[in-house]
Formats: structure tokens, C-alpha cells, sequence
């Protein structure tokens, strides 16, 4: 069953009255039939049916004055029940259309001016091929390519203008760019890349290091939430403006600390001299992952620094690492080391010791967990920041008991920063 | 939803009629909140976006206006200035013209004007945008002239939901808003939540994830442009769509968090492309993102035309076999 609201024939109607009645109570009616006549504040309007059906009941009598939105017909167009929840008619505009939700199928354009009209059909899942236009290359000898290989290029090291372009309107692509540096992918089902460069260094690093030191790791887990709540004093303080400060600058002013306790584990194994080398300086190597790879750049003379410069050594290393312009001198001569797998969120690892130094520590990620405190009737469990600190070294010139006593220190730092003093 | 009833807890809506619920929710909550328009009283509105408001909060707040959009303006602005929250509804976008002097000489500079001492929290809302088989200065997408004016803050809801909480939102914020309500959606319902907003009214969303390419749109183009990611969805194409909601401000973490992951970004609004809000758009994103895109910014928009008779709006309109040959082009990059 249809009912026929009262539409508003002109905008901003609010009621008209019924004229005249063109049908009557079993009527059949079509499509754009005129059913009733109204008249309006301007002038006497015909309202066609908007359905097909028999008319079933009329709703008011001439002479009648209707409010628009008012039903005045029912037609039985063999629907449901009124729906009640109907909108309104549109007082201006024909209402919106109902709108595609597939794609209209590609119709592909004839071959030439004496084609037919035959239309190629395309299948509906087949990708359309679609070339881009791209700027003629009118300005002699500049390579085009997009930004996004320009900075893939210059960051591989690889001139733009060596490459062969294969990409689309002949520009130079990621692959083409890939595959001037050795990077490239091989058609098949495995990707083949040549080693090379940053990773063949590191393969040829961790070789030798397995080679030639005996690892040992040690672990010991802590509570750091004095070290997080001194990094946030730190932030605040004028001194440290504009300076990243994180739990990685406290590691390693906690690692300065303990070493000038512990000379053995700031020396070297230098076997074809027969001697060991204590080094003066705690030249202090920080493992980053950069864009050419995993590097190791070093402060030189990191136990000299202040806790502010150290900070600033560390914020400048991270941004020379991340932009890749770090240079050899750079990542040469280190006596110590730290790696950060706590920014992946992983607890802790085994590190493999760095070139010729002794020991490396790996900080680990620093969760919330609960933590024993207090003794006796007081003892309970507290939420706390806690970080699981892994120590690898060199058993051949130091040994557990060294090495154990190294960590113990780092942690009594870090646990209790103020125990710094001791120091 | 009859009279004077506040529904709970959710509810599925039209657009036009959560407008209604919004508004309702806003006159019952401050009593400073006065609506103001051409035909808004015992008509309702020519959208029904006020409907009954009148009845249930008398002539006194719920007033018909003289048609002179340019007084209407003033009007507020007046009473903005004299404690009132008003909320100006224009009757269509080509109507907002005759008060433009008003909105973008007065409404959007005294704040500035008075050195910060004279906020106007004036909502100037009105629906905008074609496809109802409208007319021209009937249908027309006038974003720009608005985002182009300091002062003012432009948003516009997708969703009832949306437009439910963000026409509160706009009447409690204590600057003017421009309120731009997306008429060929006003039939399409919603599910409401009405326990809190889901976020500020100046943060735009993600509306659906994908990885390839993200569409950027707002208003109306938000469901031309859904449809368009399901339809690619079939042609193994995972396409991301963002709903600006607030064009000024532009909510630039969310687009730039998204756009960053895809590479790839097409604006689409109805409005006109020359100097069109796609243009801003694609220059901030590269701008920010130039050695990220794998392409340029695309714009699927109106054409530079006058809005055309209604006969052929549909070909004149962005729709989603525009979208998804634009997103040809940018895959193609």
C-alpha cells in the first residue's frame, strides 16, 4: 500500500487545499496519472502519481486544507504497508539519485576513424591500462624520475644519470635504481640481492668477533623508574633545552661511571702482539640503525663529557646517523659499546662484541611490571619501570667475577642514580 | 523521533534529522543558544533541519528572519556580542553571498579587531553542495571563500553522527564556525552514538583503512568516496579514506600519519578545482611528504563552470568512476 503525502509544489509551502479530486476509491491508476488538484497561495497545481495501482482510499474531501506531509491517497501498488518512516517530499530539487556503487565497464575507444561502433568487451575484474602522460623531456640532459628515487639514489650512492630508465613516459624507477646498485630484484620467486656495502661489513664484523673473542653474557634485571623519573627532572632543566633526553643517556653515563672501576673491560685482546691494551679513554660506540644499515659511531672520550655533552654527542650522532653522512672516522675506534634492542620493545639479547673492544652492553625494552618492594610485614608488589640489562664480554681478558661486578655497578646506578656519588 | 524526545543512548538517524537532535540538545543545554533563519519557525526549515524546535522552544529563541541574509549576519553578530550563542541557518550556499560582507568583513575580524577582547561564538550554518536535481545558486560547494578567511573555522559532517556532536561542538566553540551541511546526504541514516563525540571537532578520521592510496575527502564526497574503495576492493585495490571533517583548521598529523603509509593521496570535493581546497591540501602534503609520494596529488573535482542545470549534474559531479580513474593515474606513477 502507497500513501501519497501532500507534497510542497513550491518552495516553502506549508499547507494548500484540495480543488478537486481526479480519481476515486477503485480506480486504476498509472505512473504520472494526475490524481487530485490543489491550489496554493500562488496558483491551482495537478499532482501526477508517483505509482502504478488501484486507488484504495481517498484521505481528505474537497474544499479540505491539508498540511504538506499529510497523506491524502492510498493507492494499492501491491507494497507493503506505509511506511512510516518515508521522508519528507524535496521542497526544492528532485531529491538526490541513487549512485553507482561498481564501476561502469571501460568502453575502450575505436581503433581509428572507420571502426564500428563494436565496443571490445572488457572483462570488469582486469586491471584498465592506464599510461601516465609524463612532461616531455625537453630540457637536455635532465634525468626524470620522481623524488622519491632521487632520494633512493642519493642515498645509495648511485648517479641518476647512469641509469637506464625502464619506467613509465622513460623516467628512472625504484628497480632501475635498485639494480644500479646491486639491489636489484630477479624475476623469480626469491629475491636475490648482492652482499655488499653496509652488510657485508656487518656479516664480515660479527664473523670475526664470534672468531675471535670467548662471548659470555651476562643478564640482571631492575628497577629503573629512578633513572625514568631523572630523565624527566633532566627534561625540565634550562641545561638540556632542546636536547632529546632518554634512558639511553643515563646507560651511558652509568656505563662511563662504572668502567673507571673496571679498566679491564675498557682494554683490548691484541693477540699478535701478545699483549693487553688498556685504553685512557672510554671512546663509547652506540649501535643505530641507519638508512645504509646497522652502524656503530663512536664518542670519543665519552667519560670526559659532561652529562650535558654527552647528551648533545648523543643527539648529533643520532641525527648524522639518520641522515646517513656518517664518515669512517666516525664509527673508528671505539672501546665500548651499547645497543638499544629496547626500541623494538624486546627484553634483552645476546650482543656480539664490537671490532677489537671487550665487552657490550644491550639495553632492553623498559615495561611496567610488578616488582617486590619493601621487606619484612611491609613487603608488597608495586608497579614499577623495569629493564633487563645483557652484558657480553670477552672471557679471555675478563672474567666472571669482573664482569659481574661491571654490571652490578651499571645497574646500581641506574636503579639508584644518586649512588652516582660512589662514583 | 517525536517531540521533545531525547533518545539515550543510540539511535540510527538521517543526517537531517540528528541535525535536529543536535540542535534540540544545544537550545536544551544553554539557554544563551538562539536559532535564526529564513523559514526555520513553524516551516522548519526548507530541510526540516529545525523542525518543531519552534513549537518546543518558542518564537522567542526559534525565529524566522526577514529574507536579507546580510541583516541575518549582522543580526547575530549583535547578539553574539551581547552574550547570545546564535546559530544563523542560511537557507542554501548560493543564498550566503548577500551576507558574505557581513561573515568575512565583521564575523571573522573582530576577534582580531579588538585585540582578542570580543569573541563572536556565532554558527553560520546552511546546506551545501549539488545532486538533489537542484539548481544552480542551489547547489553549489563554497568551502574556499571561507577557508581562504582568517577567523573563521570551517567544518562540515559526513555521517549523522558526526553531525550530531559536531553542530555542539561548533555552538560551544567561542569563535565563528561556518557549518557546512552536505544536502544530498541529509536522507542518509546513521547509527548515533550519544554518549560522547568520538573526537574534537577540528580532528579529521580515518574511515577506512587501506594501503595503497589514501582519498581525501569531506561532506557529500565522503560516501562517493567509500563506495569508490569498496568498488577498487574488487579490482584487489586496498584504498584508505579520510574525512577531513574540519577544513580550517586542517588536521595535518592525521593526514600526514596517513598519507605517509600510502604514498599516494587524491583530494576530491564538488567544489571547482581552480584554487579549490584540493589545491591547499596538495601543496601541504608536498610540501611534507615530498620524498615520500609515490605520486602527485591528485584532484578529482567539479568542473570550472558555473554549477549546470540539474539535467546533467550527475556528469558534472566527482563520482565514483572519476575516483577510480584517478586512482588509474596515480597507480600508474
Amino acid at each position: 500500500m502507497y500513501q501519497f503525502k501532500l507534497p510542497d509544489p513550491g518552495e516553502g509551502l506549508v499547507e494548500a487545499e484540495i480543488t478537486q479530486w481526479l480519481v476515486s476509491a477503485g480506480d486504476e491508476v498509472r505512473i504520472n496519472d494526475i490524481l487530485v488538484e490543489i491550489e496554493t497561495a500562488k496558483s491551482l497545481v495537478e499532482l501526477p502519481s508517483p505509482v502504478s495501482g488501484r486507488v484504495h482510499k481517498l484521505l481528505a474531501v474537497e474544499g479540505q486544507t491539508v498540511e504538506v506531509g499529510t497523506p491524502i491517497i492510498e493507492i494499492d501498488d501491491g507494497s507493503a504497508t506505509a511506511d512510516s518512516e518515508e521522508e519528507p517530499k524535496h521542497l526544492v530539487g528532485a531529491g538526490p539519485a541513487p549512485e553507482p556503487t561498481s564501476r561502469r565497464r571501460p568502453v575502450a575507444p575505436p581503433a581509428d576513424q572507420s571502426a564500428t561502433t563494436a565496443v571490445q568487451p572488457v572483462s570488469t575484474a582486469a586491471q584498465p591500462v592506464i599510461t601516465v602522460e609524463q612532461p616531455a623531456t625537453t630540457a637536455v640532459g635532465k634525468v626524470l624520475a620522481k623524488p622519491l628515487v632521487r632520494r633512493l639514489a642519493r642515498d645509495l650512492g648511485v648517479a641518476l644519470q647512469s641509469i637506464r630508465p625502464t619506467g613509465p613516459g622513460g623516467t628512472v624507477s625504484k628497480s632501475d635504481v635498485e639494480a644500479a646498485a646491486g639491489l636489484g630484484r630477479v624475476a623469480e620467486s626469491v629475491n636475490r640481492v648482492a652482499i655488499k656495502g653496509v652488510r657485508k661489513a656487518t656479516a664480515t664484523n660479527v664473523s670475526e668477533s664470534i672468531a675471535k673473542h670467548v662471548h659470555v653474557t651476562e643478564f640482571n634485571t631492575i628497577d629503573i623508574s629512578e633513572s625514568k623519573r631523572l630523565v624527566e627532572v633532566l627534561k625540565a632543566r634550562r641545561e638540556f633545552a632542546g636536547l632529546h633526553v632518554s634512558p639511553l643517556l643515563i646507560h651511558a653515563k652509568a656505563v662511563c661511571l662504572a668502567m673507571a672501576r673496571h679498566p679491564e673491560l675498557n682494554a683490548s685482546w691484541d693477540a699478535d702482539a701478545g699483549e693487553i691494551v688498556y685504553h685512557d679513554e672510554v671512546n663509547l660506540g652506540i649501535a643505530a640503525a641507519t638508512p645504509r644499515g646497522l652502524l656503530v659511531p663512536v664518542i670519543k672520550g665519552a667519560d670526559k663529557l659532561s652529562l650535558v655533552e654527552l647528551c648533545k654527542a648523543i643527539n648529533d650522532l643520532v641525527v648524522t646517523a639518520r641522515d646517513g653522512k656518517l664518515q669512517p672516522a666516525d664509527y673508528a675506534g671505539g672501546t665500548f659499546s651499547i645497543t638499544n634492542v629496547g626500541v623494538f620493545g624486546i627484553d634483552t639479547g645476546t650482543p656480539i662484541i664490537n671490532g677489537d673492544e671487550s665487552a657490550i652492553l644491550a639495553m632492553g625494552a623498559i615495561k611496567r611490571k610488578p616488582w617486590v618492594v619493601g621487606s619484612g610485614d611491609d613487603e608488597r608488589i608495586e608497579p614499577r619501570w623495569v629493564t633487563t640489562l645483557a652484558l657480553s664480554f670477552d672471557h679471555q681478558l675478563i672474567d666472571g667475577e669482573q664482569g659481574s661486578q661491571f654490571l652490578a655497578d651499571i645497574s646500581t646506578i641506574l636503579s639508584a642514580p644518586e649512588m652516582a656519588l660512589l662514583f | 523521533m517525536s517531540a521533545g524526545d531525547q533518545p539515550t543512548t543510540s539511535t540510527t538517524l538521517t543526517l537531517a534529522k540528528a541535525l535536529n537532535a543536535g540542535l534540540r540538545a544545544a537550545l536544551a543545554g544553554d539557554e544563551k543558544v538562539l536559532l535564526y533563519g529564513e523559514d526555520i519557525g513553524s516551516l522548519g526549515g526548507v530541510f526540516r533541519v529545525t523542525d518543531r524546535l519552534q513549537a518546543e522552544f518558542g518564537t522567542d529563541r526559534v525565529m524566522d528572519s526577514p529574507l536579507a541574509e546580510s541583516g541575518l549576519i549582522g543580526t547575530a553578530i549583535g547578539m553574539a556580542m551581547r552574550g547570545y550563542r546564535p546559530v544563523v541557518e542560511l537557507q542554501f550556499d548560493g543564498f550566503v553571498f548577500p551576507g558574505f560582507d557581513q561573515i568575512t568583513q565583521q564575523l571573522a575580524k573582530l576577534r582580531f579587531r579588538s585585540h582578542g577582547r570580543v569573541a563572536l561564538p556565532v554558527v553560520v550554518r546552511f546546506p551545501y553542495g549539488g545532486g538533489i536535481g537542484s539548481v544552480e545558486n542551489h547547489s553549489e560547494s563554497v568551502e574556499a571563500y571561507f577557508t581562504h578567511t582568517p577567523g573563521l573555522t570551517v567544518v562540515s559532517p559526513a555521517t549523522p553522527n558526526d553531525a550530531y556532536w559536531m553542530i555542539q561542538q561548533a555552538i560551544a566553540t567561542p569563535d565563528p564556525v561556518i557549518f557546512l551541511e552536505p544536502k544530498r546526504r541529509y536522507h542518509e541514516k546513521g547509527q548515533l552514538d550519544l554518549t560522547a563525540p568520538a573526537r574534537e571537532l577540528h580532528e579529521a578520521a580515518v574511515v577506512r583503512r587501506g594501503e595503497d592510496l589514501t582519498l581525501i575527502a569531506w561532506g557529500p564526497m565522503v560516501r562517493t568516496c567509500l563506495d569508490a574503495a569498496n568498488a577498487a576492493e574488487q579490482e584487489g585495490r586496498s584504498i584508505e579514506v579520510l574525512d577531513l571533517r574540519s577544513l580550517q583548521p586542517l588536521d595535518m598529523p592525521t593526514i600526514l600519519e596517513s598519507v605517509g603509509r600510502t604514498s599516494r593521496a587524491i583530494v576530491v570535493h564538488e567544489a571547482a578545482r581552480n584554487y579549490g581546497p584540493g589545491a591547499e591540501v596538495a601543496a601541504r602534503l608536498s610540501e611534507e611528504l615530498f620524498y615520500v609520494m609515490e605520486s602527485p596529488v591528485l584532484r578529482v573535482t567539479g568542473y570550472d563552470t558555473p554549477y549546470p542545470p540539474s539535467a546533467v549534474e550527475r556528469d558534472w559531479l566527482p563520482n565514483l568512476d572519476r575516483v577510480l580513474a584517478a586512482v588509474d593515474r596515480s597507480m600508474a606513477y
